[in-house]
């Protein structure tokens, strides 16, 4: 009998739809309640912070001072872009003066210095040419001659030793044979 | 066809409703509306997923607030009984995320089981097979634990609940089914 019972729970269980209201089926089949009067209460809850929202949201922007308002904003903010590139611009101007000066102040000594050469003294100018021949030229030569009889000793004294190596070498062969 | 007329109607019904929520002259009338048709399947529906009644309240309002800020941008291609369930998921999860950054207490709690803190809560008297269902179901996955509670006790249909959980109709099916195999099973044993 008691089995019979079971199995008629069992075929029933989770078959019923709710009875009444979902809290109720909860209530039955999970054991969780609710306050009295909870859905009520929280309804008027839930209105009121709602209103608060919908207040929050109706409250007009604050009017800004005039100088804030977009239409300035963009006017203000476009001079500042305009001041701005005629900043930069008038500096890329100063720049490219500065270049023609300093090209101009090149060609002035340039000019100077030719003038000045004009001016001066023959005997001065055949001193330093022969001060500039006697270093590039003759220094130079003494140089590169002392370079190169140093290169032929070397190769000499190296070539002598290889070619003593090899006779004792065949020497020494030829007394073994 | 019974059923069909009474779902084009519940249908109609709704549609009618979101054009009142979404004409600011009928908003707060029709936002009383909403709450009297819907604040007790979204309570139900986030009280087991918080837990407990504290949690739940909490939850169901910011729900609401959030439902009143968007329903402009409700656009229809749900129901709107699923969007708003999708909208109630969505405030448990970050709840329960809050909460599990606040205090590190509370998620060892929920970490070792959901029924300590149930057990623990004012507004649960559960007897025996009560706590027996609840064991059960604690056992589930989270997957099957979602899908047997929207299915059995929020009497959403699958498509509803594929919406909201984003899974294909046929894996629910096969995951309530299932579900319901083991309670059938175990809770007599």
């Amino acid at each position: 009998m008691k089995n019979t019972s079971e199995n008629n729970n069992k075929e029933n269980f989770l078959k019923e739809g709710f009875e009444g209201s979902i809290s109720k089926h909860h209530k039955k089949y999970l054991g969780t309640g609710i306050p009295e009067g909870y859905f009520a209460e929280s309804k008027i809850s839930i209105l009121a912070k709602i209103k608060e929202v919908s207040l929050l949201n109706e409250q007009p922007k604050r009017q800004l001072v005039f100088w804030m308002q977009p239409q300035f904003k963009y006017m203000v903010a476009a001079s500042l872009v305009f001041v701005l590139g005629i900043t930069i611009w008038m500096q890329n101007l100063d720049i490219s003066n500065a270049t023609n000066e300093i090209t101009f102040d090149q060609v002035a000594f340039t000019n100077d210095i030719l003038l000045e050469s004009l001016l001066v003294e023959e005997s001065e100018i055949e001193a330093f040419t022969n001060a500039t021949l006697f270093n590039e030229v003759v220094v130079k030569a003494e140089l590169s001659e002392q370079k190169l009889d140093n290169l032929i000793l070397n190769s000499l004294i190296i070539e002598d030793s290889l070619f003593d190596d090899y006779i004792d070498d065949k020497f020494i062969e030829t007394i073994i044979l | 066809m019974g059923q069909r007329i009474k779902l084009t109607n519940s249908l109609s019904k709704e549609a009618a409703l979101v054009k009142k929520l979404q004409n600011p002259a009928l908003k707060d009338r029709a936002f009383s509306e909403l709450l009297d048709v819907y604040q007790e399947r979204l309570y139900w529906h986030i009280r087991k997923l918080v837990i407990t009644h504290e949690n739940a309240d909490d939850v169901l309002q910011n729900t609401f607030i959030r439902v009143y800020k968007n329903i402009q941008k409700f656009e229809g291609k749900s129901s709107l009984h699923t969007w708003m369930y999708r909208i109630a998921y969505n405030e448990s999860i970050r709840f329960l995320e809050k909460i599990n950054k606040m205090s590190y207490d509370y998620i060892d709690v929920i970490a070792e089981s959901h029924l300590e803190v149930l057990f623990e809560d004012a507004y649960f008297d559960g007897e025996e097979i009560q706590i027996k269902l609840h064991k059960i179901i604690d056992g589930f996955t989270e997957k099957q634990k979602r899908v047997f509670q929207m299915k059995y006790f929020d009497e959403l249909s699958f498509r509803q609940i594929s919406e909201v959980l984003e899974v294909s109709e046929s894996t629910l099916k096969s995951t309530y089914y299932t579900t319901v195999k083991i309670i059938k099973e175990k809770i007599f044993l």
